[in-house]
């Protein structure tokens, strides 16, 4: 016998049983893995929190995709990651609380795949569950959005976040077991979440932090509405989370266990690339920035193409001067137009009277605390003029369209300068009585300029003018006339007022 | 041998008897085979988190936000305590125990006190919002629930209860509850929520006492 004769050439099919074989194999150790695991006692509770944290959270929210997925986000982290890593390292530490380390490192499966097939089992759970609480408040804002469609970068988001805190308890867990690892594991986890809930202002850095979603703590209804959700952060989030997975699952096959020196070569190298993926993130999140539209733009990896607003056919009420909102907003455009009717129906008919009010994405600008703030004026363009609106309602606070009843307070000030005024700016203390006045009959409060200057903006009144003053006086005379003698003046003077041949003791 | 060699008492080593009272050395092996050396490590270690916390301003400064970080380890310090409740001998020490209740007490009520004091020095000269008696009356309402946690999941699983516990109250905390139970949420000086986490305490502290963490865990099957 020829040692060719004692060991036969290996018939092609051969290799394929053995792969199947193996494949098999596999399969039944993660399904055991998975039938016996600790987590399916973690995520009952894990799913009533989120029922009451999360998913509660979103569904009181107005049904806009990109609010209620970023705040999805934000809270199945918050919900999910602390208690399903301390599940993991729960998990990790098995093997030395059931005193079998040693009878572990004889079996026939090297030590480090072992360990991978427990954590895949254990983190396959938990991002089951966590899809399925991210497909019910999915499916909840399916039924009553009217406009837009679902992000999945956040849900992506989600998913990275929940393999990496199983990935770093379980590797904790099985390199340092003790009975204190989980509870640790745990803490951390929830301290760093909270920990780095900070505005940009406070570091970009904070930003790879999951529980930061796309936006700081600003969150504003029409976030994603008018121009599209950004993924820059979401990407930059997704390397960080997979490097962090990579370093942690590389970590467990590093010891000196039995396993053979190629597959510590081979752990040595994901955990080498793991901390090349997260130096990476951590670089690219240090170059981003706040957008006028609170979304962070990281200029490696941002698509110009996203800045361009979308398109869409926007909803509009009958009437003399039509109010139009985004489709998205159609629940407000009711509320809206009742809201604006008293100045509008003050400046019908009057030459250079707007001929729309538009609803316009919120802007925002950094204040001088750094905190990204919301511009909510209306502003007055074109000829004949057109209004555009930022609704700016806080996501806090916009269940309830009657949220609207702001806006007058908001656009009648840019309406009544843009009829009264000269090129649309009240120029003169005629023209700032006529529109006081207007305002005032329109149901405006007027301001002080003490209530002005303590931030009493739109919203809550306009034009600060000091009571008593010769135009506060003015404004309540013309305030008081009958709204058809109002009328009546404003078609016969207008054009002498706008270009500033009227004085106060002119008018009636 | 002869049956009076047999009933004859062993002699007893010459080492026991010059380490102190044997009252004190079964505290201390009591201590010692629950891990509570560790466990007050593990103090130490949470109240210099909540020092650096404060001083490099990881939570807000004022509001209900400023809570959220300091009841993260005021929970981490109560689930710290709640995993020394699991001992290593299980029925056998029970049967034979007869001091275990008395030390079970004591060293439950050592190691709150010895968290609320450990939390304290680690804030002194700094600024926690609500101050030491909403952070005792957290680390005693939430030691309470890990101690009660211990009697169905076992000492080791004692800490899932206490951060499931704290994860609600930052909800809560968010939402503005009022409810005494979410005693984190309440102001120091609140009577209903202090009479609930002293309650929750006494009911986990008398059981963990009388009964003793269970000694099979729950996830024996996983």
């Amino acid at each position: 016998m020829t040692t060719a004769t004692a060991f036969p050439a290996r018939r092609p099919g051969a290799l394929a049983m053995i792969r199947a074989a193996s494949l098999a194999l596999t399969g039944r150790l993660m399904r055991l893995e998975a039938r016996r695991n600790a987590m399916l006692l973690m995520l009952p509770p894990v799913i009533v929190l989120f029922w009451f944290d999360g998913y509660r959270t979103a569904v009181t929210l107005p049904p806009f995709w990109a609010l209620r997925s970023m705040t999805v986000e934000l809270y199945g982290v918050l919900d999910f990651a602390p208690l399903t890593a301390a599940a993991a390292a729960w998990i990790g530490t098995r093997d030395r609380r059931r005193r079998v380390t040693e009878l572990m490192a004889t079996v026939a499966w090297p030590r480090w795949t072992a360990r991978l097939a427990s954590w895949t089992a254990t983190t396959a759970l938990a991002i089951a569950v966590y899809l399925v609480c991210v497909a019910a408040v999915y499916i909840a804002t399916a039924r009553q959005a009217s406009w837009g469609g679902p992000l999945w970068w956040p849900v992506a988001v989600g998913v990275g976040t929940v393999a990496a805190a199983c990935a770093v308890g379980f590797a904790a867990g099985a390199l340092l077991p003790s009975r204190f690892t989980a509870p640790t594991v745990a803490i951390v986890v929830f301290a760093l979440f909270f920990a780095t809930l900070h505005p940009l202002g406070a570091s970009p850095y904070s930003l790879l932090s999951p529980a930061n979603g796309s936006l700081g703590v600003n969150l504003f209804a029409d976030i994603g509405v008018f121009y599209p959700y950004l993924p820059d952060l979401a990407i930059v989030q997704l390397m960080f989370l997979a490097g962090l997975t990579a370093v942690a699952l590389g970590a467990l096959g590093l010891p000196r266990d039995r396993d053979g020196r190629r597959l510590r070569w081979l752990a040595a190298v994901v955990t080498v690339a793991g901390l090349a993926a997260t130096g990476t993130a951590i670089g690219l999140v240090g170059t981003a920035r706040l957008d006028s539209h609170d979304m962070v733009v990281i200029p490696a990896v941002h698509d110009a193409a996203s800045d361009q607003p979308l398109a869409y056919t926007p909803a509009c009420s009958q009437g003399a001067i039509p109010v139009c909102v985004h489709p998205a907003f159609r629940a407000y455009l009711p509320p809206l137009t009742a809201a604006l009717a008293p100045a509008l129906a003050a400046v019908a008919g009057l030459p250079g009277a707007p001929v729309r009010v538009t609803q316009q994405a919120t802007t925002f600008y950094l204040n001088s605390a750094g905190f990204q703030t919301p511009r909510i004026d209306a502003v007055s363009s074109g000829n004949p003029p057109a209004i555009g609106l930022p609704l700016g309602i806080d996501a806090g606070s916009a269940g309830n369209p009657s949220q609207v009843s702001s806006a007058l307070g908001q656009a009648a000030p840019a309406i009544m300068a843009s009829v009264v005024g000269s090129g649309g700016q009240l120029k003169t203390p005629a023209q700032m009585a006529v529109a006081a006045g207007l305002l005032k009959a329109a149901g405006v409060p007027l301001l002080t300029p003490a209530e002005a200057t303590a931030g009493t903006g739109p919203g809550n009144g306009a034009l600060a003018l000091p009571p008593g003053s010769a135009i506060y006086r003015a404004a309540l005379r013309f305030a008081a006339l009958p709204a058809a003698v109002r009328h009546a003046w404003l078609l016969r003077h207008l054009p002498a007022l706008r270009t500033g041949h009227f004085t106060l003791t002119q008018l009636p | 041998m002869t049956a009076a060699e047999v009933r004859t008492p062993p002699a007893v080593p010459a080492r026991t008897g010059s380490r102190g009272p044997s009252g004190v050395r079964l505290a201390w092996l009591h201590l010692r085979s629950r891990r509570v050396p560790a466990g007050v490590l593990a103090l130490a270690v949470c109240a210099a988190a909540l020092r650096a916390a404060l001083h490099w301003h990881w939570s807000f400064n004022a509001g209900p936000y400023s809570q959220q970080i300091p009841m993260i380890i005021e929970a981490g310090a109560a689930a710290a305590i709640g995993v020394t409740t699991h001992g290593p001998f299980g029925e056998a020490e029970r049967a034979t125990g007869r001091w275990l209740p008395w030390l079970r007490l004591g060293a439950a009520l050592a190691l709150t006190g010895l968290a609320i004091a450990a939390l304290q020095l680690g804030v002194t000269g700094a600024s926690l919002n609500g101050g030491i008696l909403q952070m005792a009356r957290n680390v005693i309402g939430i030691t309470g629930i890990g101690l009660l946690c211990s009697l169905v999941t076992g000492g080791l699983l004692a800490w899932t209860l206490p951060m499931g516990y704290m994860a609600f109250c930052q909800y809560a905390l968010l939402e503005a509850w009022r409810a005494p139970w979410t005693w984190p949420v309440r102001p120091p000086t609140d009577r209903g929520a202090w009479i609930a986490a002293c309650v929750v305490f006494a009911v986990g502290l008398l059981a963990f006492a009388l009964r003793g963490a269970r000694t099979r865990l729950t996830d024996d099957n996983a």
